[in-house]
């Protein structure tokens, strides 16, 4: 088989891509200053390392609408303990460790009760906002120690190292998909669980890792959001989980489970992080924004779909 | 004890909870108030019920609500044609809507949660961009605002709305061929399409129908508050889905009912109107509704092993 | 392990005709389901944890009845922001709290916790319900509200809003802290000092469809037609009250268009968002002006990033409201009335229906650590 066949998806997100950058390069030449495009790359950084745990995810052949909650979360906990004094790689280990046993929340109701995940997660996104705004009001966390902003690197090296990390982690998750046995679980796990358990696979334990990372990345995406400030707002993340989703639906991951890759949700979170700015640029008025980024999102997976009755998958 | 059972008896439980400890939740007049804040949701969550029975969803209903409510407005208000005219613009409107989630879903087979993710943006943006977000319509004739404000008899006139649709459901996927058809296709679309069922045409018909109730939404809506603007119906969706869900319907397909979701609706509007009443805070009505969906995953589940069913 | 076939059912019969696409391409049952069916019989963890849920939920609400308060005493005050979510409202809040304490009056505060435009008409209906002596509403949509407020004093319920108005014969006073014209000249005054009089800017605004700021926009357009026509308003950009995208749509801007000189961010979590910009551009000839909490304005007001913030006490705000309120219920608050004693506030001037807290204020670097809200 062909390069083409098997990663026909990611290709033609890559033609979308490179047609919207030929785009700008035409009507609007201004928007590759080098401080755009590293300010567009440092804003899609977050959404990156979330894409990495959704394309897992729905790889696993489940959902996770409610990391937006948990990022609100995560970012106040980082907030919060970066307050009380402690050092800054603490606080970001608490902000870590609370994504993770957020998602251990979610992966304990999938996989240890098998509920389905798309209405478990609808409830702890519920939940969990609403428990925040309770708690919090919406009063932000201010007053922050100076050395919470850029973890006290400051603005040039964070600039260059909230990016960077991103794309270490999607690269390592990226290679352990390809190489590891783990991997291979995730795949095989949302092709057939069933088919998984009874050739030696522990389809649960894979589920419940997966929301377990899914819930860390999240985490990690809410710390580099928030030490570009200040301070921490409590109502952030809103509309994360449907911006990922987007992200790694557009990269051609399969919502069925079992089909799809981590170069495709790079692919797809670039798309719509230029996608925005790039709609500034060319002159469009703030409210046509939302129109057009459901048309970008509904061009996308239909172009997919106009394929010929017997396309053949492509590997993993 | 099936499931139904149990709803209805806790439902009961909280009607009773919040007899005692709300203020005037007991009357009338408030149970008239809890039908006429849950119709525009109710109507959505009953189309919703044979979307999800099929193993579908529609994210899109809230912003096609809100895009139909912009269409009212600007063909009354800037083309200036007769409401009754302006209202079936909206109608109409609202099946396009539908229309469009329908072609992508069944005639190119891309999975409704991305489609609807897609035309959730799509919908609520067109909105936005027809009135620059910011125009406002409102003073609508009496006649109009009747719909959303009066009474027939005793009982608000959006109730009148809600039982024809109610009945109408109830009628499509319990007693009518075509519901039959919309559990098998949800059970196994494979499966019914080798049995010769026209599932493509099925499938567009629940999608068509989830738009036409989202326009209807949008009239009962816009005669309630008096205004038509593009925010209109902002998180109806994940309301109507939770009542859907909380009522017993699998979010996988196959097994749902009309009544579990009238018994899911009423459940969750009673929360909120009860906690309101009772002086306790808004948040509350988010949390306890999420540990009520739980409990309700929980319970099919625990049911299903009962009876031995698969689903 | 060659013989796990990954990437899908690959030993499937045949793909049917693409004109009969499926819903879900593979099989829609639950992946784990027969996993969990043989358990379910005998495993009672379901049954456990549905039960532990429920006994939750219960108990939440209990709890929660038991820490609403004793029995009232005197009126009974409804207050309602626009949103719960609003550090903005936080302080209102504390203020109102304050004033129902010296008053002894009992005070409901309640609201919508997302911008949903319906919320605000049903929680007045419950209030209605309910029966309360007076309702005080911070208005998001004028005209949805109006008929419910309407309502509300035809069964004898009185009714004030404050913050933002509705139309005015659905309320009986309303409580301004400052008119949208006097915002929006306040605003277009730092504009313009810090323009020279001429030049371009850009307003970073909260939600498209948010009224408050709308109409802070349309009087901003007047006020610079009439008085400084050589100021340009460029661009408009909505944040959605999200810090994050006020700072992302600043950095756009100053890049779309480097001609801008001044940022005029009209919500409270814009103005750090487009403060931040600004100062991680490094664009020293761009100044930040805008409604603000001064906790929010405070660094970047130190930094000289920012210009000013106007607000006004959000606190006072708060407090004025539950003392009109009250002055209402009782009948002190009555037409013809010039004057209200609102308790450490001293005696509050009352034009026609409107109490007037006074005019916006600006914080600016010298005065802003008077001031914690």
């Amino acid at each position: 088989m062909s390069l083409t066949t098997t990663h026909r998806r990611e290709l033609s997100v890559a033609a979308a891509y490179g047609a919207l950058l030929v785009a700008l390069a035409v009507f609007a030449p201004t928007f590759y200053q080098g401080a755009n495009l590293r300010d567009v790359l440092v804003g899609a950084a977050p959404v990156l390392v979330a894409a990495v745990g959704m394309t897992l995810v729905i790889l696993a052949r489940q959902i996770d609408i409610s990391i937006g909650s948990q990022f609100a979360i995560c970012a106040v906990v980082a907030g919060l303990l970066a307050k009380a004094g402690l050092t800054m790689p603490i606080a970001a280990a608490g902000a870590l460790a609370t994504g993770a046993s957020l998602g251990a929340l979610n992966g304990v109701l999938v996989a240890g009760f098998g509920l389905p995940a798309i209405v478990v997660t609808l409830a702890t996104m519920v939940g969990l906002r609403e428990t925040l705004r309770w708690a919090t009001e919406g009063v932000w966390v201010q007053d922050l120690p100076p050395g919470f902003q850029w973890m006290g690197l400051g603005q040039d090296v964070g600039r260059f190292a909230i990016p960077g990390l991103a794309l270490v982690v999607w690269a390592l998750v990226a290679w352990g998909m390809r190489h590891l046995a783990a991997g291979r679980a995730v795949y095989a796990t949302g092709s057939d669980a069933e088919v998984t358990r009874l050739t030696g696979g522990r389809p649960r334990r894979v589920v419940f890792a997966v929301f377990v990372a899914m819930g860390a990345l999240t985490g990690l995406a809410a710390l580099l959001s928030a030490i570009q400030f200040i301070d921490v707002q409590t109502g952030s993340g809103v509309g994360f989980e449907l911006r990922v989703i987007a992200a790694v639906v557009v990269g051609g991951t399969s919502i069925a489970g079992g089909r799809g890759s981590l170069v495709g949700s790079l692919l797809g979170v670039l798309l719509l992080a230029t996608a925005g700015p790039a709609l500034t640029f060319l002159g469009s008025q703030a409210y046509w924004d939302r129109a057009l980024q459901g048309v970008i999102i509904l061009v996308a997976v239909a172009a997919d779909a106009f394929g010929s009755a017997t396309r053949l998958k492509a590997r993993p | 004890m099936t499931y139904e059972r149990g709803l209805a008896l806790c439902l009961v439980l909280e009607v009773a909870l919040f007899a005692s400890i709300g203020w005037n939740f007991f009357t009338a007049g408030n149970a008239g108030e809890i039908v006429r804040a849950s119709a525009e949701i109710g109507l959505l969550a009953l189309a919703l019920t044979p979307v999800i029975v099929t193993g579908g969803i529609d994210l899109s209903v809230g912003s096609l609500l809100g895009l139909c409510a912009v269409v009212l407005g600007v063909t009354w208000r800037d083309a200036g044609w007769p409401i009754a005219v302006a209202a079936s613009a909206a109608i109409v409107a609202g099946v396009v809507g539908g229309a469009l989630n329908a072609l992508l879903v069944a005639r190119l087979g891309i999975p409704p949660l991305i489609v609807t993710l897609g035309t959730y943006s799509l919908f609520r943006g067109v909105a936005e961009g027809v009135t620059a977000g910011v125009r406002n319509y409102s003073d609508f004739p009496e006649s109009f605002l009747f719909l959303g404000q009066g009474r027939i008899g005793v009982v608000p006139s959006q109730l009148v709305v809600l039982v024809a649709a109610a009945i109408a459901f109830w009628l499509l996927v319990h007693r009518m061929a075509a519901g039959r058809m919309l559990r098998a296709i949800g059970f196994s679309p494979d499966g019914a399409r080798y049995a010769g069922l026209p599932v493509g045409r099925r499938l567009a018909g629940v999608y068509l129908l989830s738009g036409l109730c989202a326009g209807v939404a949008s009239l009962l809506y816009v005669a309630r508050l008096g205004q038509a603007k593009a925010d209109a119906g902002t998180g109806f969706e994940l309301m109507a889905i939770t009542a859907v869900i909380l009522g017993g319907t699998s979010i996988f397909g196959g097994r749902g009912s009309v009544g579990g979701t009238l018994l899911g609706l009423a459940t969750l509007a009673v929360l909120q109107n009860g906690l309101r009443l009772a002086d306790l805070p808004a948040e509350l009505a988010g949390v306890v509704t999420a540990a009520l969906l739980l409990a309700a995953l929980g319970a099919n589940r625990v049911l299903q092993g009962r009876t031995h069913e698969l689903h | 392990m060659n013989f796990i076939k990954l990437g899908g059912a690959s030993g499937a019969p045949p793909r049917p005709p693409a004109r009969c696409a499926g819903v879900w391409p593979e099989r829609s049952e639950d992946p784990l389901a027969r996993l969990h069916v043989v358990e379910a019989r005998s495993n009672p963890a379901p049954l456990a944890a549905l039960t532990l849920t429920l006994a939750l939920a219960l108990a939440l609400v209990l709890g929660a009845v038991a820490c609403r308060g004793g029995a009232e005493h005197g009126k009974t005050i409804a207050m309602m922001p626009k949103n719960k979510g609003n550090p903005y409202f936080a302080s209102c809040r504390t203020g109102a709290e304050e004033a129902a304490k010296e008053l002894k009056a009992r005070l409901l505060w309640d609201g919508p916790t997302e911008t949903d435009p319906a919320k605000q008409n049903e929680v007045v209906e419950a209030w209605i319900t309910r029966g309360v002596d007076v309702i005080a509403v911070s208005v998001e949509n004028k005209e949805a509200i109006s008929t419910v407020l309407r309502k509300a004093r035809a069964r004898g319920i009185k009714v004030i809003t404050w913050d933002a108005d509705t139309e005015p014969d659905a309320r009986d006073y309303f409580v301004n802290q400052a008119t949208p014209r006097g915002i929006a000249e306040t605003l277009a005054g730092h504009a313009a000092r810090l323009l020279g009089g001429k030049g371009e800017f850009a307003v970073i605004t909260a939600s498209l469809t948010a009224a408050n700021q709308n109409e802070w926009l349309r009087q901003l357009r007047l006020v610079l037609a009439e008085r400084y026509p050589d100021m340009k308003l460029v661009d408009v950009r909505p944040s959605d009250d999200d810090r994050k995208r006020a700072f992302e749509e600043t950095q756009t801007l100053l890049k779309v268009h480097p001609e801008v000189r001044v940022v005029m961010a009209i919500c409270s979590p814009a103005v750090p968002g487009a403060a931040e910009a600004v100062k991680q551009s490094g664009r020293t000839d761009v100044h930040v002006t805008g409604l603000g909490l001064p906790n929010d304005a405070r660094p970047y007001l130190k930094d000289g990033v920012l210009d000013s913030a106007v607000l006004w006490n959000t606190r006072d705000l708060g407090y004025l409201t539950v003392h009109a309120a009250h002055a209402l219920a009782t009948g002190a608050l009555k037409p013809g009335v010039s004057s209200l004693p609102a308790g450490r506030l001293g005696a509050v001037k009352v034009e026609g229906d409107q109490v007037i807290l006074g005019t916006p204020f600006t914080f600016t670097k010298d005065n802003v650590d008077e001031f914690h809200f």
